[in-house]
């Protein structure tokens, strides 16, 4: 486009140069170049047009991603993280939301050293806001926990803290109820989990259900039995058993010892 | 604070006055490649449209600057900020733009900002007035216009207009988001006038979309239905339901503004 333009503005000046001595000539050189331009002007006016619907389809792209993720759809939504990857993405911002699914999606097939490789780059690479930056560390801690990396985990959630500077942050208190659940702290995750209740209420929606999945099997620990029953048929009537014992391989010896909340047969 | 009323007047003059600008513009462009050739014209024509392109791009970075500036108003008012909102909009509104969408995009803004606001009756006129507009190539802005519509009618006990404007989302092909609003709002319009069979029909499915929602919503969707079940005899269905609803929320912030569900977290549901 840059070029056609010095086209034809060096079109125009020969015009203008070759003209002064015949009106003829300088009458249908302008003629043609005001053809020209106005084609010119047309191409940028379709150009930018399909710029913008290239980066509506693009956008529409990333949202059915979402999407997919959200309703749980793993496989269609690996493929389609897969074809977006695959190609150039017109901005860095649709790469690194794209790369940022990539992790979730290899979250749930188990994959987490390939995950936390994809956090670190997300890190690393792409300029963050506050609240995504805390997002992407939140989930890069929770890969390291699920990896068992329990020394990485522990200096990523201490790097969280510190960087929450006192905001309360319900994933972070999940991250920390998880690792004092693994390295088998019950009476500091029942702490956490006491404290942040009303926090992780407001804004973990049905993922509150980890939370009392997780104390239930702190209270387990400590040998609390009908507080370690309430709270895993709190758990289950938010979430399927399978489903939290398939995020926490921890709470599986819950599914054994205590009766799990069962959906009506109208939903299950 | 900025009047709607005088807002949306304004915004309807600014929209015609640049319609008039665009079409004018576009006339002398084309008019300065064909008078010459065609009408014999003896006038430098090239000089006139590098003119007339010099001013559109002039026009077209003021406009993109008014809607640059009202950009980042959603995520304030989702902030509760809402002083640097309205200031934000206030100022991409009187702001002059060559261009339909940005004006367009910050009365919706400003219908947002008056939704988060709880001032119903401005919302409604605001939609009202966007409405009123040809909104075809705004991508979301119509969808997200009518789910806001049909809230802020709720809230004001216009029933009609709330089922209208639902109505007119059947239209859309809606995203995952958009869908989880419309079915919040359907189960409060349908407690409200009784339609308890229809709340309850394909249940699952409402259940799962409500587990995909932000806390707030999730519970209230989940009491609502856990009221139709009740109402049609359904009880261990609502009683799991209401557990879920009171272990999501505080009963009282998901009855808030709704006496029919203050009613049933009230009561006892033992048999």
């Amino acid at each position: 486009m840059r070029f056609a333009f010095a086209g034809a503005l060096l079109g125009w000046g020969l015009a203008w140069y070759f003209g002064r001595e015949n009106p003829q000539a300088q009458q249908a050189v302008s003629v043609l170049l005001s053809i020209g331009l106005a084609i010119l002007v047309g191409m940028m006016g379709l150009a930018g047009v399909m710029g913008t619907r290239a980066l509506a389809a693009e956008r529409a792209q990333l949202e059915a991603i979402e999407d997919l993720i959200e309703l749980r759809r793993w496989p269609e939504a690996a493929m389609m993280v897969q074809a977006f990857l695959l190609r150039p993405a017109r901005t860095a911002a649709a790469r690194a939301q794209a790369m940022l699914y990539l992790a979730m999606v290899l979250v749930r097939y188990h994959r987490f050293e390939e995950s936390v490789t994809v956090y670190d780059y997300i890190l690393r690479e792409v300029p963050l806001d506050p609240g995504m930056s805390h997002a992407v560390q939140l989930g890069r801690a929770m890969a390291l926990l699920r990896e068992d990396n329990l020394l990485d985990a522990d200096r990523a959630i201490s790097e969280l803290r510190r960087g929450s500077r006192g905001i309360e942050s319900a994933g972070l208190a999940l991250v920390e109820l998880y690792r004092d659940v693994k390295t088998g702290h019950p009476a500091e995750a029942v702490e956490i989990f006491e404290k942040q209740l009303p926090v992780m209420r407001r804004m973990l929606g049905h993922r509150l259900a980890d939370a009392w999945g997780l104390a239930a099997r702190a209270y387990d620990l400590l040998g609390r039995e009908p507080e370690a029953r309430q709270a895993y048929a709190n758990a289950t009537v938010l979430a399927p058993q399978v489903e939290l014992s398939r995020r926490y391989p921890e709470l599986s010896p819950l599914a054994e010892k205590f009766v799990a909340t069962a959906a009506p047969a109208e939903v299950a | 604070m900025v009047p709607v009323d005088a807002t949306i007047s304004r915004v309807r003059r600014d929209l015609i006055i640049a319609g008039l600008l665009r079409a004018g513009l576009l006339s002398g462009a084309l008019a300065c490649v064909l008078a010459g050739p065609m009408l014999g014209v003896h006038v430098d024509g090239m000089f006139l449209l590098m003119g007339i392109g010099a001013v559109w791009i002039l026009l077209s970075v003021r406009s993109m600057q008014g809607t640059r500036l009202a950009a980042d108003s959603p995520s304030l008012i989702a902030a509760g900020q809402y002083e640097q909102a309205e200031a934000r909009i206030d100022t991409a509104l009187r702001s002059f733009s060559l261009f339909r969408a940005g004006k367009l995009q910050s009365l919706h803004h400003l219908a947002l900002l008056r939704h988060a606001q709880r001032r119903w009756r401005e919302t409604a006129l605001l939609c009202q007035a966007l409405l009123a507009q040809k909104l075809g190539g705004l991508g979301r802005l119509p969808r997200a216009t009518l789910l806001l519509m049909a809230d802020s009618s709720l809230e004001m006990g216009d029933l009609a207009g709330a089922f209208a404007a639902m109505n007119r989302l059947y239209q859309y092909r809606l995203s995952l988001n958009e869908a989880q609003a419309l079915q919040v709002l359907q189960l409060d319009y349908g407690s409200r006038v009784g339609a308890w069979e229809p709340m309850l029909a394909n249940v699952g499915t409402k259940t799962q979309m409500s587990e995909l929602m932000p806390p707030p919503n999730a519970a209230r969707s989940q009491a609502l239905l856990a009221l139709a079940a009740w109402k049609l005899g359904h009880r261990p269905l609502a009683r799991w339901l209401r557990r879920r609803a009171e272990l999501l929320a505080n009963p009282q912030e998901i009855s808030a503004d709704r006496p029919v569900l203050a009613e049933m977290f009230h009561e006892q549901w033992d048999d």
